[in-house]
């Protein structure tokens, strides 16, 4: 219900006529195949206009403001193996909300999930989003250059448990590719599994490994995709490359990489918990690339 | 309404216990060593409560185990309905599946549904116009530290908690000792079905029927 509230009054008013009960779902057709709906790839166009301004939601979802502290003050830095210029986990500039800020590295052994560098940071507050500097390109070269941001829990309409305030944000990471241009950069799997789900702009990989991490991997050219569902895939193999699709209309040129688990926890209110929710990927994301940075790879 | 009726049954049940709590790396910010979550939040008292409370979570229900004997109870009053909802569900990965398989009673749906499983861990993927559904269960969870609270309401009997998630609506809740989750990803971003989590909460409602491979019956005591 308190996602509701920050919905618009558009889709509240969608969203309130679906509220009955009594409401059924909208016959399903069993069996059906799914064609993914994004258009056939075409020449790199880095100059598209990101209609969600890279916020991967309808402009008519507005980003709640910022509230609340984090939800537990930053430790000291930690003497993470991680040495390329890359700011601390959680550290958010102000106004973009409350970074989370333990550096538990929830996926220690996985493969850095690009086959290049890339360059890990803000798609809303950076060049050329939504909410960055007015009149900017997302192609800036400030887009294209370190240190890298940790976006996890960057203000967003989105849930996420973990987040401060109201327990919305950002429920990954942004991970621009080496270059402002679409269909180029490989995305590869972070680890063994199965592809589970592909949607029409996201591919969903479940490890095979306990606890059985599910990455999801959004905007790629779903059209020509290395994998499709079902697939077996190796730690490091290609999946697609790095594409703004959005289900039919653009967002920033970038890879949205979620980390998810089944987790126990106790709520704000002492409430013990056990749900399948988002996991801040940035630390994890950060040794991986220093372990590729160290010349190792990923099998 | 089943959510509301299910916060009135009340607060014990939903914290439901999963508790295989796979290892973690955390580090000890000045040796670098792995070590225990620490506490750098609100009193001790209610650090102390909090942790009692994980501590609960993972214990009750035998600590990761499945309940048997309530799954059997699903079984039964199932009626051998789940073994005909899927009749394309790969075999040797409902045998292999080492905890019970929760379907929804809706035979469109699940005619042509797709399980993988890895055990302790399944996912059946299916399709409907415009929509991916997901429905996953596991007996694995990973321990939060204990420090960090989390910001969502579970609530009725079985815990369930939603997430709206960029593409769709996320519902988590515990049954036979069991997480389990119901997924809902629209194609399109401002499809209502998303906007809200009525949908995902329709196929929460109709996700009754149980189904066991050997490997699960082995495990209640029903012979492979």
């Amino acid at each position: 219900m308190r996602k509701l509230l920050l919905l618009s009054p558009l889709v509240l008013a969608l969203a309130l006529g679906a509220c009955d009960d009594k409401t059924k779902p909208a016959a399903p057709v069993g069996g059906e195949v799914k064609t993914p709906a994004s258009p056939e790839p075409g020449p790199p166009t880095p100059e598209d206009v990101p209609t969600d301004g890279g916020a991967e939601q309808p402009s008519s979802e507005p980003n709640p403001p910022a509230s609340g502290p984090p939800v537990q003050p930053a430790n000291p830095p930690a003497p993470s193996p991680a040495t390329f210029n890359h700011n601390a986990p959680g550290v958010m500039p102000t106004g973009q909300g409350h970074g989370y800020l333990d550096r538990t590295v929830w996926s220690p052994t996985m493969c850095w999930p690009l086959q290049d560098d890339a360059f890990a940071n803000s798609q809303v507050y950076g060049h050329g989003g939504g909410m960055g500097p007015a009149g900017t390109s997302q192609c800036d070269s400030a887009n294209y250059s370190l240190p890298w941001r940790d976006n996890f829990c960057e203000a967003r309409s989105r849930a996420n448990p973990l987040c401060a305030g109201g327990g919305t944000g950002h429920q990954g990471q942004d991970i621009r590719p080496g270059t402002c241009k679409k269909n180029l950069h490989w995305a590869v799997a972070a680890e063994k599994g199965v592809v589970t789900d592909v949607g029409s702009y996201t591919v969903t990989v479940t490890s095979s490994a306990a606890p059985h991490r599910v990455y999801r991997y959004l905007h790629m050219q779903m059209a020509a995709l290395a994998v499709k569902e079902g697939d077996t895939v190796n730690a490091g193999q290609k999946l697609g490359k790095v594409a703004n699709d959005f289900g039919g209309t653009p967002t920033t040129i970038h890879l949205h990489f979620e980390l998810r688990a089944g987790v126990a926890g106790v709520t704000t209110d002492g409430k013990a918990v056990v749900l399948h929710t988002f996991l801040p990927p940035y630390m994890s994301l950060a040794e991986a690339y220093q372990r590729k940075l160290n010349g190792g790879t990923c099998s | 309404m089943r959510l509301i009726t299910g916060l009135l049954l009340g607060g014990a049940l939903a914290a439901t216990a999963l508790g295989v709590a796979v290892s973690q790396s955390r580090v000890d910010p000045a040796t670098g060593a792995q070590v225990p979550a620490t506490t750098t939040n609100g009193t001790a008292a209610q650090l102390a409560a909090r942790r009692a409370a994980l501590i609960a979570a993972r214990q009750q229900r035998g600590g990761g185990q499945v309940d048997w004997q309530s799954a059997v109870g699903g079984l039964r009053q199932s009626g051998g309905v789940g073994n005909s909802l899927a009749p394309n569900l790969n075999q040797a990965a409902v045998d292999q599946t080492r905890v019970p398989i929760l379907l929804p009673v809706d035979e469109t749906l699940t005619a042509g549904a797709r399980l993988y499983s890895f055990g302790d861990y399944y996912t059946i993927t299916a399709d409907a116009p415009g929509v991916g559904i997901s429905l996953s269960g596991t007996t694995t969870v990973v321990p939060l530290p204990a420090n960090t609270p989390l910001n969502i309401d579970p609530i009725g009997p079985e815990g369930a908690t939603s997430q709206r998630t960029v593409d769709g609506q996320l519902i988590s809740f515990t049954r036979y000792g069991v997480l389990y989750t119901v997924e809902v990803r629209c194609d399109a971003p401002t499809d209502p079905r998303c906007a809200d989590d009525n949908y995902a909460r329709g196929l929460l409602a109709k996700t009754t029927a149980v189904v066991m491979g050997s490997a699960a019956r082995a495990a209640a005591g029903l012979g492979g």
